[in-house]
């Protein structure tokens, strides 16, 4: 009866109330996180984006973004401004987890309900969540909240932001972007005993039927709805699957109702690795463990190889980790950056505000003693938004007449 | 007993069948003949521990085992400042040189192997590794103290073998079985497609686990058990003291044995009539010697051969005993040597009690030797004017492997190595260390024990840590931050060691060495924990851990600095021979 309720409520304020009002009225619940003072922060070395590296750089931020970058920071600017100064330290962006359920894994899935692509896991949000404030511990500056893959069409993921642990500057999380991808699931984890359906086949034959539906009628409800914007093409999918026969099923789907999909987990990918690149699919990789198969270390270089776009993902704890073993089994480091930064961001269709550190993009950043793909440098400190939610505050100094240089990534 | 004639044509057979076998010994039995162009048997697998030895002068010389130089862009010593363009020099299996190109001396036709810009390292040593054993083993509840697992390691055929191209050159292996006591650990030599047990450390460590894992357990049930552990070396001086007592008892056996012998040895000689006389009806005949009584059992260690008593030896009747008397004149002193043979053979034995039976300890040996000790209020056959009395051979203690490692740790030859996670186990297992006054004790998977460092180091107690990995740890133990541990114990002085603790992560080593340094510990202490202070954790710091004149040619050689994630190895050598080359 409850869920009813939240169904009728939510399909009445989706049908009522605008997109941008509900964004507007997400926002409003967010306290405001940007610092309002400029910031000058340096260090020896500021990744911008993978292929564009600074050496001596600095930026400024205002309002919670990258107002300038390097040399183009207004002298009157940098005069006025807080420095933040790293030292020898490497800034690069916040790392970006595409899919995470933080722990909530019974709040993101209507579990007597195996169809349910309208809710929204921005309403389970809790911005003092204890496993959210811990995101900036791993360096994540930003996480897609996304519903459970108990459901084989769970809802619509959230792009949330961890806030500030510290004791001295406690602050909640903000929902950074309350409706992103719909999240299917053909894994093993929707196949559910107790409801249908209780196989892959019955599970693809669900997916098939409404799609067919959502393609057909102009009228439905907002499950519906949210299918026919993914034949449109304004709504990106995230799928769950792992086997082969799962991503096999989740490429037959793609293909014939003619979306790009996103895997999640996709453990036997390298199976398929022709129709990855020919249907454009992208690819969330689960955690790499040191204990995993020689073959699901191997998969990120494969995936590189073969040029599909991928990110790390998994548990939040390990994705600094999973991008380490990859690269010690032979990926190179400028993807693996990118995997944790950018590609998510691109993933997520969210690169215009987070994955790297340009103009106008949002100020989250991680500080480490040295390259983060090595395990001997120091995870220093991760801001958010211009506020630093993790780490002790660096020394503080006069700026100094900045020198910075653009080089290729790469170059070590 | 009367001698018939029937008798002389079997005593014959048996002179004659003694003397073409030689005369034999009176105890242990005869070894095989070995034909003079019987060949050694072949040479084992894996390389030989010593170099081979030169011939002697003037018989030709064999050519020395030819020198290996390696040089690199940097040396990592470890023992000492890193060298840049460095070189080491092997000859044999020992490192001869170390130190910058150009100041060490390069022995003529020497192979030299150049790696302008690569790193080289002491091969690596990993203080704790599952590697070799199989998942019986490692499952294996019924492990005890007396278990030595060099007996039971193998090739699995996978790449949970491949320490050796990870750069292993030393790995002590051990299992996490569910026993309390898991045996005795052993030292290995990784080497391509296989390895050797290091020969002297067969048994380098005893494995006693004071831990449930991180299973929820209630803290008075923890305690419950860890004082279970208290009794561990209970009995241990009883034992030790019931063995000495029998080694005692056993020489003085020997002793008395042997004056119990002579005494009747030369009653006989006295007893022998003289030349011309012919023995009475009854009594034993001249001209062969009398054997020795036959004893009631044979002295430690050794078996009788035969039935009825043992053969005497020497002029006790063995060098006439077995050996055909020599013909001195015709047939009757042959008959008369056959007759008393047949006499010594049929001899009754001495008169004795049968043994109470006595119900046995279980597991106690088979008394060893003849018939047990006459009980008390027996008499001797000998009267009681004739000498010594026939001594009782000393039953031996019950043997207990378990026990006899146990002693081996007390004495400090063995360390004992215990697995303790949280606070209060590693808490009881310092105060088993201090009750016992352990000398040499290792706590494995120690990651609480940053509640106990001040203790730890005041024991002089060791540590080897696995779950260094960033967030590696299982729920119930996330409070406890393992890759801070070692920058901690860095700080209070307390030796450890960093190990892979499981042969599949053996590639890892040296990233969990870096996941330390991010941690806060100094870059010099993270190598040194994969190298040299891991060897002086398993006492083989002598010869191996570090690059010294001296020391094995166990080396390491990578495309860049060993923390660097994708840092690739080059060159393995380990004793100076190559066991994996990157192509």
């Amino acid at each position: 009866m409850k869920h009813l309720l939240a169904v009728v409520l939510s399909s009445v304020v989706s049908r009522v109330v605008s997109p941008a009002a509900r964004a507007a009225l997400a926002a409003a619940l967010v306290v405001p996180f940007a610092s309002a003072q400029d910031l000058l922060v340096q260090a020896s070395r500021i990744v911008i984006a993978p292929d564009t590296v600074l050496t001596d750089g600095q930026l400024l931020v205002r309002q919670g973004k990258i107002a300038y970058v390097g040399s183009d920071i207004p002298a009157e600017a940098r005069a006025r401004a807080t420095v933040v100064d790293y030292g020898q330290a490497w800034i690069v962006p916040g790392f970006v987890l595409a899919s995470g359920l933080l722990g909530q894994e019974r709040d993101l899935a209507e579990g007597s309900l195996a169809f349910t692509p309208d809710l929204r896991a921005a309403e389970a949000f809790d911005p003092w969540q204890e496993e959210l404030q811990a995101l900036g511990t791993f360096g994540i500056t930003a996480l897609a909240l996304s519903p459970s893959p108990r459901n084989v069409a769970a809802g619509l993921a959230a792009l949330v932001k961890p806030g500030s642990s510290r004791k001295d500057a406690k602050q909640g999380g903000q929902l950074a972007a309350p409706e992103l991808q719909l999240v299917l699931s053909l894994s093993e984890a929707a196949r559910n005993q107790e409801r249908e359906p209780t196989s892959l086949m019955g599970a693809k034959d669900l997916l098939r039927q409404t799609f067919t539906a959502a393609g057909s009628a102009t009228q439905g409800g907002p499950d519906l709805a949210v299918l026919r914007q993914v034949l449109g093409g304004t709504r990106r999918v995230f799928v769950h699957a792992d086997t082969f026969a799962e991503l096999s099923a989740a490429l037959d789907l793609a293909r014939d109702f003619r979306f790009e999909p996103v895997l999640v987990g996709a453990r036997e990918a390298e199976k398929l690795l022709p129709r990855l690149v020919q249907q454009k699919a992208g690819v969330v990789l689960g955690t790499l463990s040191p204990e995993a198969r020689l073959q699901q270390l191997r998969l990120p270089s494969q995936l590189a190889q073969a040029g599909v776009p991928f990110c790390f993902g998994g548990r939040p704890d390990q994705l600094r980790l999973s991008a380490v073993l990859a690269v010690r089994a032979g990926l190179d480091r400028t993807t693996a950056l990118q995997a944790l930064t950018r590609m998510p961001a691109l993933l997520l269709d969210q690169q215009a505000t987070i994955g790297s550190l340009r103009q106008d993009h949002a100020a989250d950043f991680a500080v480490f003693s040295g390259d983060p793909l090595d395990l001997d440098a120091r995870h220093l400190g991760t801001w958010v938004a211009g506020v630093r939610v993790h780490g002790d505050a660096p020394k503080a100094s006069k700026p100094a007449a900045t020198s910075s240089s653009t080089a290729a990534a790469g170059a070590r | 007993m009367r001698i018939l004639r029937s008798h002389v044509p079997f005593a014959t057979a048996c002179l004659l069948a003694a003397g073409t076998f030689g005369t034999l010994p009176a105890q242990e039995p005869t070894p095989p003949a070995t034909p003079p162009e019987a060949t050694k048997p072949a040479a084992p697998a894996t390389a030989p521990t010593q170099p081979p030895t030169p011939p002697a002068e003037g018989q030709g010389r064999r050519p020395r085992r030819q020198a290996v130089v390696l040089e690199a862009g940097t040396v990592h010593p470890v023992s000492g400042p890193a060298i840049e363009n460095g070189v080491v020099v092997i000859r044999g299996e020992r490192i001869v040189a170390v130190g910058k190109k150009g100041d060490v001396e390069v022995p003529e036709n020497a192979v030299v192997r150049s790696f302008p810009t690569g790193h080289l390292y002491p091969g690596l040593v990993d203080a704790a590794t599952d590697a070799f054993t199989d998942a019986g083993l490692r499952g294996d509840g019924s492990l005890d103290g007396g278990a030595q697992l060099a007996m039971d390691l193998h090739l699995r055929g996978d790449r949970d073998d491949e320490l050796a191209a990870a750069g292993i050159t030393t790995a002590y292996v051990t299992v996490r079985s569910p026993a309390t006591m898991r045996g005795q650990g052993a030292l290995v030599r990784p080497k391509a497609g296989g390895f050797e047990v290091w020969t002297g450390h067969e048994n380098a460590g005893l494995q006693l686990r004071m831990t449930n894992g991180p299973g929820p357990t209630h803290a008075l049930q923890r305690q419950q058990q860890l004082d279970g552990y208290a009794s561990t070396f209970d009995g241990l001086e009883e034992y030790r003291k019931a063995r000495t007592d029998h080694e005692e008892a056993l020489k003085k056996y020997q002793k008395e044995f042997d004056e119990y012998l002579a005494f009747h040895q030369k009653k006989k000689d006295a007893e022998k009539p003289k030349d011309g006389d012919k023995p009475k009806e009854g009594e034993k005949p001249a001209t062969a010697p009398a054997p020795a009584a036959p004893a009631e059992g044979p002295p430690a260690g050794e078996r009788r051969r035969g039935p009825g008593g043992r053969r005497g030896e020497g002029g006790g009747g063995g060098g006439g005993g077995n050996e055909p008397p020599k013909p001195n004149g015709g047939g009757e002193e042959l008959e008369a040597a056959l007759t008393q043979l047949i006499a010594v053979l049929t001899q009754d034995p001495p008169k004795q009690d049968p043994p109470k039976q006595e119900p046995k300890p279980a597991g106690a040996p088979p008394a060893q030797g003849g018939a047990p000790a006459a009980p008390a209020g027996d008499k001797p056959t000998e009267k009681k004017d004739e000498g010594p009395k026939r001594p009782t051979y000393p039953k031996a203690p019950a043997k207990d492997p378990q026990k006899d490692a146990l002693l081996r740790v007390l004495d400090g030859e063995l360390p004992l190595r215990i697995e303790a996670h949280r606070p209060d186990e590693l808490q009881s297992a310092l105060q088993l260390q201090q009750k016992n006054n352990l000398p040499l004790l290792v706590l494995e998977q120690a990651y609480g024990a940053a509640a106990v460092i001040p203790a730890i180091a005041a024991q002089g107690t060791s540590v080897v840590l696995t779950e260094v990995l960033p967030n590696s740890m299982p729920e119930q133990y996330r409070d406890f931050d393992t890759a801070a541990l070692p920058a901690q114990l860095q700080a209070a002085g307390v030796p450890f060691a960093i190990a892979t603790g499981s042969a599949r992560r053996a590639s890892l080593l040296p990233l969990m060495a870096a996941s330390a340094v991010g941690a806060g510990l100094d870059r010099d202490a993270a190598l040194r924990a994969i190298t040299l202070s891991a060897a002086e954790i398993l006492g083989v710091a002598k010869d191996t851990g570090s690059l010294q004149q001296g020391k094995f040619g166990d080396v390491l050689v990578t495309d860049r600095p060993l923390f660097q994630s994708d840092c690739r190895v080059l060159f393995v050598a380990s004793k100076g021979r190559t066991e994996f080359e990157a192509k």
